[in-house]
């Protein structure tokens, strides 16, 4: 074996470039993920029957269909209907949309393990619907759900790396880029795997502190 | 839309398909098999070990199924080991479809209360008689849907393996994009080809879950 490990450090740089593009795709994806998550989980709530058709579609063609394949169509299938967008865009596109249906799902499941009492007990104060939601509904369903919200997250870090293959240079396709050029294969690849388990392992402890500082122990139910 | 050239590459897309449900076969039995020896082991409570098999399974769930995927590929050559794609894409993917069911398996067997490993230890039981006939039963109906939700995720992820130029449906798909140029009926129908087969198992493993739930844990 003649690994050389002394060759790489001339390329961190370019590669922690790419860590912070996969960084802000994960961010701009999880926030596209989490607004389409609400509106699936109010779709699939609605007391009009068609919506909820519509979101249990949507929400079961996103999840029982890869979702490179949903990407591609947003990059290569959608210019033929007149949208042409950059591979970026259209990455982050195809994998909010993706993450926007797991969301969708797990808002719902947040939403009816709210004790049915809780929404009772609100009408009884005369609490409106939207008061009810944000005060009462909101914080118990978030608590219940924060795990998997979590989970979501890592899984959206993990999918940024599919952008590689239409040509974003992200930490995968910046790793697949310079292995090609150097040869440095196991080398940067190597690095790059600690990259990558630093953002997810990193992610997975902050959340978990950040779920602890929001849910405190002394008020879960 | 115009789905002639589709149609005209018919038998070309569903000899594609069926090689994506091999790969995702064959990985998900000898990914079955690596994720139930890891939990094993782990149940063996041996120190190093358990280091060991903890960061295979952070290492293979914490990083991108297509660095696993271009280090098979690309790094096993570099270091004298050639493979070609089929035993790129089935070690990798096989490797990764352990780690996540050791991780479904380990809730399985967390959830079994302490009390009754323990009182299985009074009775005599051996380390083998006390996984088999205590926490297996158990673990199971707890690890069972996830498990099964695993194996969908595992079909749609045997889309990477087009990446390492292995012939499975997702490669094929774009070979066709590339050929008849209408990427939006090609991507289309070879959506379909997923969803036909991963639809019904999501449905299945809803349907266990259900069942679980209404006749208690």
């Amino acid at each position: 074996m003649f690994l050389d490990w002394g060759s790489i450090t001339s390329f961190y740089g370019q590669l922690l470039h790419g860590a912070w593009l996969t960084l802000v795709i994960t961010f701009s994806a999880f926030a596209l993920a989490i607004a389409v998550g609400i509106v699936v989980a109010a779709g699939k709530m609605s007391a009009i029957a068609p919506l909820r058709w519509l979101a249990s579609i949507y929400v079961e063609v996103l999840r029982n269909t890869p979702v490179l394949l949903q990407i591609f169509i947003v990059f290569y299938g959608l210019p033929s209907l007149g949208l042409r967008l950059s591979a970026v865009t259209a990455g982050i596109l195809g994998l909010g949309l993706n993450v926007g249906a797991y969301l969708g799902e797990i808002f719902r499941a947040g939403v009816v393990a709210v004790p049915k009492g809780h929404r009772e007990a609100s009408a009884a104060l005369a609490m409106s619907p939207m008061q009810t939601l944000v005060w009462v509904v909101a914080p118990v369903a978030l608590r219940a759900i924060f795990p998997a919200f979590s989970n979501m997250f890592i899984a959206t870090i993990l999918g940024s790396s599919l952008l590689s293959v239409i040509a974003v240079p992200e930490l995968t396709g910046r790793t697949n880029e310079i292995s090609a050029r150097t040869f440095l294969t196991i080398e940067v690849y190597s690095f790059s795997t600690v990259i990558y388990l630093a953002l997810t392992l990193g992610s997975s402890l902050g959340l978990l502190l950040l779920g602890r500082w929001l849910f405190p122990r002394a008020s879960r139910v | 839309m115009n789905f002639a050239p589709v149609w005209a590459s018919r038998w070309l897309l569903l000899d594609s398909f069926l090689t994506t449900l091999f790969l995702s076969a064959i990985a998900i039995v000898v990914g079955t098999f690596v994720g139930t020896l890891v939990s094993v082991l782990r149940a063996l409570n041996i120190g190093v070990l358990n280091v060991i098999l903890r960061i295979y399974v952070e290492v293979f769930r914490g990083t991108p199924l297509l660095m696993q995927l271009f280090f098979v590929y690309f790094g096993l050559p570099m270091l004298g080991i050639e493979v070609d794609k089929f035993w790129a894409a089935f070690s990798a993917i096989s490797l990764y479809t352990g780690a996540y069911v050791a991780e479904v398996l380990r809730a399985g067997v967390e959830a079994v209360p302490k009390g009754q490993v323990e009182a299985a230890t009074a009775l005599g039981l051996s380390f083998g008689q006390r996984l088999w006939y205590v926490v297996r039963p158990q673990a199971l109906r707890v690890a069972l849907p996830p498990l099964v939700g695993v194996y969908v995720a595992i079909i749609k992820d045997t889309s990477l393996a087009t990446v390492i130029g292995y012939n499975e449906l997702m490669r094929r798909a774009m070979e066709l994009v590339l050929q008849y140029g209408r990427p939006l009926e090609v991507l289309l129908t070879v959506g379909c080809l997923y969803f036909i087969i991963c639809f019904p198992i999501s449905k299945f493993s809803e349907w266990i879950e259900r069942r679980l739930a209404r006749n208690g844990a």
